[in-house]
């Protein structure tokens, strides 16, 4: 199974959904796409399930054009947001609902296999009604897989569900889907969800796909602002390169000078700043250094989250766990950081 | 998918080509032409002669007084249902759809028996106050004509406004509550520009309903009151005038055309309204301190027991008497089937034929609504908003017209159906499905699209993702829609009286001819079986969950 979607446009009214987007799925390969609301990316996935048609562009499954196909003959698991079970069959029924005239499969078999899959046996005679909601999804999911799909698309599934369950759904998800090699297409605006489940994570922002790469690379080498700040980077500052010292780019902000490490931009070039929480360290260490205060402390558990008021202007640190010898609000610390810990983004 | 929906659309296309559009353009060529020629002259000829110029101002004068009359009846109701609880609240709200689905006709008939000169409020009031007249002095005037629309139509008044009130979120009372708005500063600003659209749409409702009114005000209005409806009959039964006839059909349809559109703009704003989580706040009605409010809530729930069981209890008690006593020898009657004069036919004979009518009608009806209230929710494609209006035009276009281009569209070659009981299930079906529509299309709403796109997905045609998934989830709103279709033309009078003719008769028509020849007795005997009908769909209704979301039937 491969899938190349090429160029696909689309727009509502003359709203632009999805504006010239390509990218290509791997055999067994989990691609989450990432985005705020209305980005644009539940569309991508109902244009490859043919609940839409594209404007222009083409999807290849397999090298075989999808677009002429049906939806009901493209042989894609679909999952939805609010499940979509159908309320008037029982949970067994809904599960069988895609195999009930397929010869090659024993119905009452796949169905029992499917609930062993999702942990529901017993369920059978239930209806949706009768579910709850981590229940609903888990049925929702086993109905898509029971067809074998070699592709399931899902859409939001895990959104309306509350914090704890969506965790432990998310890594069962996860294990089906590495279970019976599926390949997969996760639609989420929750850049944890996307960074804990996929190989690959593409970025939509207003119809595009801004990035697409593994969940590393695009937590340490954003390619935009907006891929760094939709990842969670808060530290962001403007500046400018003024030139090189020791291998290292000179970037002036405000008034302070920052080393960062060599990217081969120009002198001259107004850029984009960004430093991790993490890459924050409150001893001091690190190439650049700079004297700040205290404004806040939020304890989050397993971390700590320290608001400090510097020349750069408001940073964000986080330190695992608590520290006792933290100075208290109002009080000085030396930040630090090293010069290749800043991620940096040329303006166009 | 395209190709489907032509296939689709052909079945409500063929249908109202026929016995709409067809009948419909006859009409448009006698009204505009004369000699072969196409001219205004017969339009001209309507809006230059000061006769027909009262007639329809008086037309819109009766239909604005009954609309305000609905509203002053209806919203205390309304007010009513939403803020207070009370021991049978929820029978009395689903009591508000039994007007909408009793015919017009025994609404006449009731307030004949009960407002009328020697009617049983008026002998109740001079027996107990021992007047030498009658005190109250209603029918054969405007204000009776007036009273029994209120009768028909503040019930739909008081339904549709407090299915949004009730709907409103208290978060947003709250809210200003917080700000320090006052009771009143709170009503006006913040309640009732959020009830606004209700209370336009239904007004605007209730007076596209009375301004098509026919058997209330022939059967009320005597012989100095008339509107466009009664005027066309007259033209076009009695005095065989097709061509002015012809001419009137289109300016009433014109001026209904034009309250419908603005209806429908209302309608439209009216679906904004933000629902809460939670209810609004209500308190009991008959626990705690009496203030005044409830005090005068207490007035109008009495005055409102006496203006709508009045004139049904009359019609009961009517149907039981003969020769000063009581007797069922009215209902024996109904089974008789030798001829009567007043019916042109037998008693036994009209009431099978009312019967036999509304079940051709509703399997007519039925296929023909569905398909149109589908494509209305669920075809996107381009044009479809006109496609709709298209296809749900006959609402605009009164009964009597309806029943007129039916008689002249199918009573030439090839069909010569003319007066035949066809061609007022025909006639019946052209105006009930829009109903069927009306009452399928929330319905269809409320289904959640991604189960189809769910069964799609795993296989299903969209045809069969209609019968496996949808079908199944609308069935009991079909049964809501064949139900209110039976009732609907099973109390269908104005289009059956213009395609009748002599030696067919419905119950309704039946009605109306006993009642002009002060045949009260045998009238109610009538008028029973059709209240029977109404009371049975109403049931129906009620428990096919014409309830579900409180606004679930709409107009």
């Amino acid at each position: 199974m491969k899938l190349s979607v090429v160029e696909i446009e689309k727009t509502f009214g003359t709203i632009s959904a999805v504006d010239k987007v390509s990218f290509e799925l791997e055999r067994r390969e989990f691609l989450s796409l990432l985005g705020p609301s209305g980005c644009g990316k539940t569309t991508i996935l109902r244009l490859i399930a043919g609940f839409e048609r594209p404007d222009a562009g083409q999807i290849l499954l397999d090298g075989r054009k999808l677009l002429p196909v049906p939806p009901e003959k493209r042989q894609i698991g679909f999952v939805f947001q609010n499940y979509a079970l159908f309320p008037h069959m029982t949970v067994a029924r809904n599960i069988a609902y895609g195999v009930r005239f397929d010869r090659r499969i024993d119905t009452q078999r796949r169905v029992e296999e499917l609930l062993d899959l999702v942990d529901l046996r017993g369920f059978e005679r239930r209806r949706p009604a009768e579910l709850s909601s981590g229940q609903s999804q888990r049925v929702a999911l086993a109905r898509a897989l029971a067809p074998k799909p070699e592709l399931l698309l899902l859409d939001e599934p895990l959104s309306a569900l509350d914090a704890k369950l969506r965790e432990s759904l998310r890594s069962e998800i996860r294990r089906i889907q590495q279970e019976i090699r599926l390949s997969a297409i996760y639609v989420t605006h929750d850049q944890e969800e996307a960074l804990a489940l996929s190989d690959r994570i593409g970025v939509i922002n207003e119809g595009r796909i801004e990035q697409i790469g593994t969940p590393k690379a695009i937590y340490h080498h954003p390619e935009t602002t907006f891929v760094a700040s939709f990842i969670g980077h808060t530290n962001r500052l403007e500046g400018t390169v003024i030139g090189y010292v020791d291998e290292c780019m000179q970037v002036k902000v405000g008034r302070e000078l920052l080393l960062v490490a060599d990217s081969g931009a120009a002198s001259g070039t107004r850029v984009t700043l960004f430093i991790k929480e993490e890459d924050l360290h409150l001893d001091g260490s690190g190439k650049n250094t700079l004297i700040a205060q205290v404004k806040r402390i939020e304890y989050r558990g397993d971390a700590t989250v320290i608001a400090l008021v510097s020349p750069l202007g408001s940073l964000r640190a986080r330190i695992a766990g608590t520290k006792e010898d933290l100075p208290g609000i109002g009080g000085r610390v030396t930040v630090g950081f090293e010069e290749k810990d800043v991620i940096l983004i040329a303006d166009s | 998918m395209r190709k489907g929906w032509f296939v689709l659309l052909a079945i409500p296309a063929g249908f109202l080509a026929l016995v709409f559009y067809y009948p419909l353009g006859l009409i448009l060529r006698t009204g505009l032409s004369e000699g072969g020629r196409l001219t205004l002259a017969p339009l001209q000829e309507i809006l230059a002669d000061s006769y027909y110029l009262h007639l329809i101002v008086f037309t819109i004068e009766q239909a604005a007084l009954s609309t305000l009359a609905s509203l002053a009846i209806g919203l205390p109701g309304a007010y009513l249902l939403t803020r207070y609880t009370f021991p049978g609240k929820e029978t009395i709200r689903s009591l508000t759809v039994v007007p909408f689905v009793l015919p017009a006709i025994t609404v006449a008939l009731g307030f004949i028996l009960f407002f009328g000169n020697s009617g049983h409020l008026n002998r109740f009031l001079m027996s107990i106050f021992h007047l030498a007249r009658p005190p109250v002095r209603l029918l054969y005037s405007l204000r009776g004509i007036v009273l029994a629309h209120a009768f028909y139509n503040a019930p739909i008044v008081t339904r549709m406004v407090n299915a949004v009130w009730e709907g409103l979120d208290p978060a947003i009372d709250e809210a200003s509550i917080s700000l320090g708005a006052g009771r009143l500063r709170r009503f006006l600003g913040i309640t009732l520009p959020r009830l606004a659209p209700a209370l336009l749409s239904s007004a605007a409702l209730v007076f596209i309903f009375t301004f098509l009114s026919f058997p209330i005000v022939l059967s009320l209005g005597g012989a100095r009151y008339a509107t466009i409806e009664v005027e066309i009959y007259t033209l076009t039964r009695t005095l065989l005038d097709y061509r002015l006839g012809s001419a009137l059909i289109l300016v009433e349809t014109f001026l209904s055309l034009g309250f419908t559109y603005l209806y429908l703009r209302t309608e439209g704003r009216f679906a904004s309204t933000t629902r809460g989580d939670r209810e609004i706040p209500t308190q009991p009605l008959l626990r705690g301190p009496l203030t005044i409010g409830k005090w005068l809530l207490l007035v109008y729930s009495f005055l409102a027991a006496i203006f709508f069981l009045g004139p049904i209890v009359s019609i009961l008690a009517d149907s039981l008497r003969a020769g000063g006593g009581w007797t069922f020898s009215n209902y024996c009657e109904l089974l008789s089937l030798s001829y009567s004069p007043f019916l042109g036919s037998s008693p036994l004979h009209t009431v099978l034929n009312s019967f036999l009518i509304a079940g051709i009608s509703t399997l007519i009806a039925l296929p023909v609504g569905t398909a149109v209230a589908w494509f209305a929710v669920r075809s996107r494609l381009p044009g479809r908003r006109i496609i709709e209006s298209i296809l749900m035009a006959p609402l605009a276009v009164s009964s009597v017209a309806i029943g007129f281009a039916v008689l002249r569209g199918l009573s030439g070659s090839p069909l010569h159906l003319g007066g035949t009981l066809l061609a007022i299930a025909l006639a019946h079906g052209i105006l009930t499905y829009p109903f069927v529509v009306r009452s399928l299309r929330p319905v269809l709403e409320g289904l959640d699209v991604g189960l189809i796109e769910a069964a799609r997905s795993l296989g299903a045609s969209r045809v069969r993702a209609f019968f496996e998934v949808e079908f199944p989830l609308i069935r009991r709103g079909l049964l809501v829609a064949a139900v209110f279709a039976i009732a609907l033309s099973m109390g269908e009078m104005s289009a059956t009286i213009m395609l009748m003719r002599p030696g067919l008769s419905t119950i309704p028509v039946a009605v109306y001819g006993l009642l002009s020849a002060r045949q009260f007795g045998a009238a109610s005997a009538m008028a029973v079986v059709l209240i029977a009908v109404t009371a049975f769909s109403f049931l129906a209704i009620d428990l096919l969950g014409g309830r579900e979301g409180k606004g679930g039937l709409r107009w």
